[in-house]
């Protein structure tokens, strides 16, 4: 029997693109999560990569943890970042994967993914892109990918399954998916995941 | 979920206190909510 989504995708997905439309135009917003460069120094990201980022590369950064920690990218991998944000996390692995790599990130909102390309160009990155999608249905080829990389996202999604089953899909056999993600330690009551206002904080 | 959807060769690695002293803290607190980074490989 297949998993019951307990609150509504659509409505969900609204309800996220404002939240992070905010973190998009107002990085300095109070938010219920940290932001910019000292949420990337708390997350252990190294700092003297993220010193040499332009702020509008950084200030909207809001992960929950490091992607990269358990292992580093190759140089020549070819990755995807889903729901990329302004874009950090792409510049990060841009930066392991050096210029034979290339870097796709995905992000279905339109403030984010103007950030992130206005920052791609200010870096000259050539081998960065970004396109508007959702993370249920990537626009990227069949096992295009040797790593799919993704911070904070997926919890932010209401069917997770259909998810993973999409990054089985743009991966290659033998491709990794390196993502951070938060998990609770006590169990939620099913009211509170119902609740979709303490999802987005 | 991980396992049910391919993935192998899991690992989580060591969590991160990502809400401390940000608006959200309370709340994840109370459901020991914090931050790991995970690794997943797609069988050959």
């Amino acid at each position: 029997m297949a998993p019951e989504i307990m609150v509504d995708a659509a409505t969900l997905r609204e309800q996220v693109k404002e939240k992070y439309r905010e973190v998009a135009v107002n990085p300095h917003g109070s938010f219920h999560f940290h932001t910019g460069r000292a949420l990337a120094a708390r997350l252990g990201y190294d700092e003297s990569l993220t010193a040499s980022l332009p702020d509008s590369a950084v200030e909207s950064f809001a992960g929950v943890a490091n992607p990269f920690s358990l292992r580093s990218l190759s140089e020549g991998e070819r990755v995807i970042d889903l729901g990329s944000g302004g874009g950090f996390d792409c510049f990060v692995a841009a930066s392991q994967v050096g210029p034979k790599g290339h870097v796709i990130g995905v992000d279905m909102t339109q403030e984010m993914l103007v950030k992130a390309r206005r920052a791609s160009g200010e870096l000259g990155l050539e081998n960065v892109e970004f396109r508007e999608g959702l993370i249920e249905d990537l626009p990227v080829e069949n096992g295009w990918a040797d790593v799919v990389i993704n911070n904070g996202v997926i919890n932010l999604c209401a069917d997770k399954r259909r998810i993973f089953s999409e990054i089985q899909r743009v991966l290659r056999p033998g491709g990794r998916l390196q993502f951070a993600d938060i998990a609770n330690g006590k169990p939620i009551p099913e009211a509170a995941i119902r609740n979709m206002d303490l999802w987005t904080g | 979920m991980l396992k049910e959807a391919g993935f192998v060769d899991i690992e989580i690695g060591a969590a991160v206190d990502t809400f401390g002293g940000a608006r959200g803290e309370k709340n994840a607190r109370v459901f020991e909510v914090q931050g790991y980074p995970f690794l997943a490989v797609k069988p050959m």
